[in-house]
C-alpha cells in the first residue's frame, strides 16, 4: 500500500498527464473476479506466477468481462440481468464509472472494447420486444452512451472485437424478462447464433447450427491468433444429451463441433462456462463447473484431453500455458494435469478469467 | 440460525468426518460392490442363461447403490460411472447399442479386454439389464452369442468394480486423508477434500429425488413411467431406498457429530420409500399414485437443508460457487 502510494505520488510530481498502461499496475497476467472470505465480491489483478497484483473492492457480484486493451481499466458487470457496470481503475481502486442501462435495457454481463479503447460495446436486452441489441459507449467523454445496433439476435451474451473492429456476438438464443429472473421463455423456438457486426451495425456474417441443436445456447466466446473463433455452448435439453459444447469457426465456412467420447462428453452435463485458445492457438479448451471438467481440444486434430477439477470455471491463455480458477479459490496450470500455482484463502472465483 | 451461526465460528473448517467417511463408509462399500460384481462374474463363467444370473445381478446393482454417488476419482476415472450404468439414457442409446451386439454377434464379447473398448451403452448394469430381463432377449441358450455376452458384460463389470476398490484402497483413500500435504496436487486444502465428500452427498439426494424420482414422474399432463429407472428388472423404488440408506450412513460419518435433522429426515423419507406400494413407480400415471411419488420426492428433497445444516456449517463447505450459478 505504502509503495502504491509512493508511486502515485511520484506519478503526479510528473511533468504532463500520465498515460497509465497495465504495467503501472505490475503488468498482471489475468483479471478475474471473485467473492471473499466475507461474502464481500473483489476485482483481483493475477500475475504469471500467481502473485495478487492487486484487489479492489466492488459493491457486488461481479464479472470481470472486459479490460482495456491499454489502460488499466476494468469494467466489472452487475450479474446479468443487471442494469449497471462500473468502470474501475485499477491503480487507485476507484470506480471512476457508473455506466447505467437505458430505460428499457439490461446488461447480459460482457463487453468489449473496439476503437483502440475508445469505444465499449455492451451486450444488451431490448426487454418489451427481447431483441439483443449492443450499447455502445464513448470512454473519451467519461463512458457516455453514444448509439447502439442490433445484435442480430436474442440473448446475446459474450462480446469480442476482431480485426477491422469487427464485433463477434454470441447470441445466445434464450430470451429473459428481468421481472422473471432469469427463467428461459421461449426454449422451444430459441434460435442461437454466433454474428459478425460491423461497428456499423451491418450483419457481416451469421452462423447458425443444424436444428437439432438449436437448443444449444452459443454464449462464451475466444479467439485464435490467426481469427478463428471458438465458442462454447450451453445445452437447454437434458443434461443427459450427449451433444457437442465447443464449436470453431473461421470467416466463411461452417462451423466445426468438436466432442469428447460418449462417457467424457456426458461430464460435462451439456454446460460449458467458459472457453480460451492457448496464446498460440494450438489449443482451445472448456470448462464445466457442473461436471468439474476441463476439455482441453488439439485445434488440428480434434484431440481431447479431459481434466478433472471440483467447480472450475475461469480459464485463460497465459505465459506458461492455460490456467483455470475454480470457485474454491484455486489458480491452476492446465499440464498434463491440473497444478496449483496459487490458491487464494477464502476466494470463490467467479466465471471467468481474464487474459491481459 | 442462531445455532447455526454460533457453530460455523466455534468449529471453523474441520476435516475430522473426513477419514472416518474414507475408513467407515466408502472404503467397505466399494469392497462390498466389487465382491459381489465378481460373484456375478464367477456366476456367469458357470451358468450364462438369463434365469442363473439374475439373483446375482440384482445383488451386484444392490452393492452398486452404495458407491453409485461417490462421484470422484476412482468411481469418475476413465468415464466408470456410466460405463457401470448408464442412466439416465435419454437417446436411446442402450437398447440401440445391445440390439446392434447381438445382431452383428459383435466379436468384442470375445474378451473382456476387448470388450471394454465397446461403448458404454454397451456396457454394465443398463445394458446387462437389457439381457437378462428383456423378453425377446432373455431366452438365450447355452451356446448362444447372448450368453457370452452376458458373461463378458458381468466379468467388464467385475473388473471395473474391482478396478474401483483397489484404487480407492491403494491410492485415493490417501489421497482424500492426506488432503492440503504437501505434493497432494488433487485437494490443495483439507476443505477441498472435505467439499468433494459433502458434494458427492448432496449430488447423490438431488440425482435421487430428481432423476429417480424426477424422471418418472416427468410433468403432471405426462408422466413418464417408462423412464423409470431399471424398471425391467423391477428395481426402480429399490434402487431409491439402497441409495438413502447409504446415503444416510455416509452423512452420519462424514458429520462427525449427532445428527438428529438428518436422522429424522432419513427416517421419514425411508419410511415413505417402504411404504409405497410401487416398485417401478407405474403409479405415477394415475393421480393418487403420483401424489405419493411427489411426496416421497418432497420429502428427499427436504434432506438438503438438514444435510447443509450438519454436515456443510460444521465442515465449513457448501455446495459449488460456479456450479450452481450458471453463467
Amino acid at each position: 500500500m505504502i509503495a502504491r502510494r509512493a508511486f502515485l505520488g511520484s506519478l503526479l510530481a510528473a511533468a504532463g498527464t500520465p498515460r497509465l498502461s497495465w504495467a503501472d499496475v505490475g503488468s498482471p497476467a489475468w483479471l478475474g473476479a471473485a467473492r471473499d472470505a466475507d461474502g464481500f465480491y473483489v476485482l483481483l489483478g493475477l500475475a504469471r506466477d500467481g502473485a495478487e497484483r492487486f484487489r479492489i473492492a466492488l459493491p457486488t457480484r461481479g464479472h470481470a468481462a472486459a479490460a482495456h486493451p491499454t489502460a488499466p481499466e476494468a469494467v466489472a458487470f452487475a450479474r446479468r440481468p443487471g442494469t449497471f457496470a462500473l468502470v474501475v481503475n485499477c491503480l487507485t481502486g476507484e470506480v471512476t464509472h457508473r455506466l447505467q442501462s437505458p430505460e428499457g435495457r439490461h446488461f447480459y454481463g460482457h463487453g468489449a472494447f473496439i476503437a483502440n479503447g475508445d469505444i465499449l460495446c455492451t451486450t444488451e436486452n431490448e426487454i418489451e420486444t427481447g431483441a439483443g441489441r449492443i450499447g455502445l459507449w464513448s470512454r473519451k467523454r467519461g463512458y457516455a452512451r453514444i448509439g447502439e445496433i442490433a445484435s442480430h439476435g436474442t440473448g446475446p451474451h459474450e462480446i469480442l472485437s476482431t480485426a477491422g473492429d469487427v464485433l463477434v456476438v454470441a447470441n445466445g438464443g434464450i430470451r429473459t424478462h428481468p421481472d422473471q429472473g432469469r427463467e428461459k421463455l421461449n426454449i422451444p423456438e430459441m434460435r442461437p447464433s454466433l454474428a459478425y457486426i460491423a461497428p456499423d451495425g451491418a450483419l457481416l456474417e451469421e452462423v447458425v447450427l443444424d436444428p437439432e441443436l438449436h437448443m444449444n445456447s452459443i454464449r462464451h466466446l475466444a479467439q485464435a491468433p490467426d481469427g478463428t473463433v471458438g465458442f462454447a455452448m450451453q445445452w437447454q435439453g437434458e443434461s443427459s444429451d450427449p451433444v457437442p459444447l465447443l464449436g470453431l469457426h473461421e470467416r466463411g465456412k461452417e462451423p466445426r463441433l468438436l466432442s469428447a467420447d460418449l462417457g467424457e462428453q456426458l461430464a460435462m452435463q451439456g454446460y460449458a462456462g467458459s472457453v480460451a485458445f492457448s496464446r498460440d492457438g494450438t489449443d482451445i479448451a472448456i470448462t464445466s463447473p457442473r461436471g468439474g471438467r476441463v476439455h482441453r481440444f488439439d485445434v488440428a486434430t480434434g484431440a481431447v484431453q479431459s481434466l478433472a477439477r471440483a467447480d472450475v470455471c475461469g480459464i485463460a491463455a497465459g505465459p506458461d500455458g492455460m490456467v483455470a480458477t475454480d470457485g474454491l479459490g484455486g489458480l491452476l496450470r492446465l499440464g498434463a494435469r491440473p497444478e496449483p500455482i496459487a490458491r487464494f484463502e477464502g476466494l470463490s472465483w467467479d466465471n471467468h478469467l481474464i487474459a491481459l | 440460525m442462531r445455532l447455526i451461526l454460533a457453530l460455523a465460528f466455534a468449529a471453523g473448517p474441520a476435516f475430522s468426518g473426513v477419514p472416518e467417511a474414507v475408513n467407515d463408509h466408502i472404503l467397505p462399500m466399494t469392497a462390498r460392490f466389487s465382491e459381489a460384481a465378481e460373484n456375478l462374474s464367477t456366476a456367469a463363467k458357470t451358468d450364462c442363461t438369463a434365469n442363473a444370473l439374475q439373483d446375482d445381478f440384482q445383488a451386484a446393482f444392490d452393492a452398486w447403490m452404495g458407491v453409485s454417488y461417490l462421484r470422484i476419482g476412482p468411481v469418475e476415472q476413465d468415464g466408470r460411472a456410466l460405463a457401470i450404468q448408464f442412466w439416465p439414457d435419454t437417446r436411446g442409446l442402450v437398447p440401440r447399442t445391445v440390439a446392434r451386439l447381438i445382431a452383428d454377434k459383435d466379436a468384442a464379447a470375445q474378451s473382456t479386454k476387448q470388450f471394454a473398448d465397446v461403448s458404454i451403452a454397451g456396457r454394465g448394469f443398463a445394458a446387462l439389464e437389457r439381457v437378462l430381463f428383456e423378453p425377446k432377449f432373455s431366452d438365450y441358450t447355452p451356446d448362444s452369442y447372448t450368453c457370452k455376452l452376458a458373461q463378458v458384460m458381468s466379468a467388464d463389470l467385475a473388473q471395473m468394480a474391482a478396478a474401483i476398490d483397489q484404487d480407492w484402497s491403494d491410492e485415493y483413500a490417501q489421497t482424500v486423508t492426506s488432503a492440503g500435504d504437501a505434493g497432494n496436487a488433487t485437494f490443495l486444502t483439507k476443505s477441498e477434500a472435505a467439499q468433494a465428500l459433502y458434494t458427492a452427498l448432496t449430488t447423490g439426494i438431488e440425482f435421487t429425488a430428481d432423476q429417480r424420482l424426477g424422471r418418472p414422474l416427468g410433468t403432471f399432463d405426462r408422466p413418464r413411467p417408462t423412464r423409470a429407472e431399471a424398471y425391467r428388472s423391477g428395481r426402480s423404488l429399490r434402487n431409491v431406498i439402497l441409495s438413502l440408506e447409504s446415503l444416510h450412513g455416509f452423512a452420519q460419518v462424514l458429520a462427525d457429530g449427532p445428527t438428529p435433522q438428518i436422522d429424522a429426515g432419513f427416517d421419514m423419507a425411508l419410511q415413505t420409500a417402504r411404504d409405497l406400494d410401487d416398485p417401478v413407480f407405474a403409479g405415477v400415471e394415475d393421480p393418487q399414485g403420483r401424489l405419493q411419488v411427489e411426496i416421497l420426492q418432497q420429502k428427499i428433497k427436504a434432506l438438503l437443508p438438514a444435510i447443509a445444516n450438519e454436515v456443510g456449517v460444521p465442515l465449513g463447505v457448501s455446495a459449488g460457487f460456479n456450479a450452481t450459478d450458471g453463467d
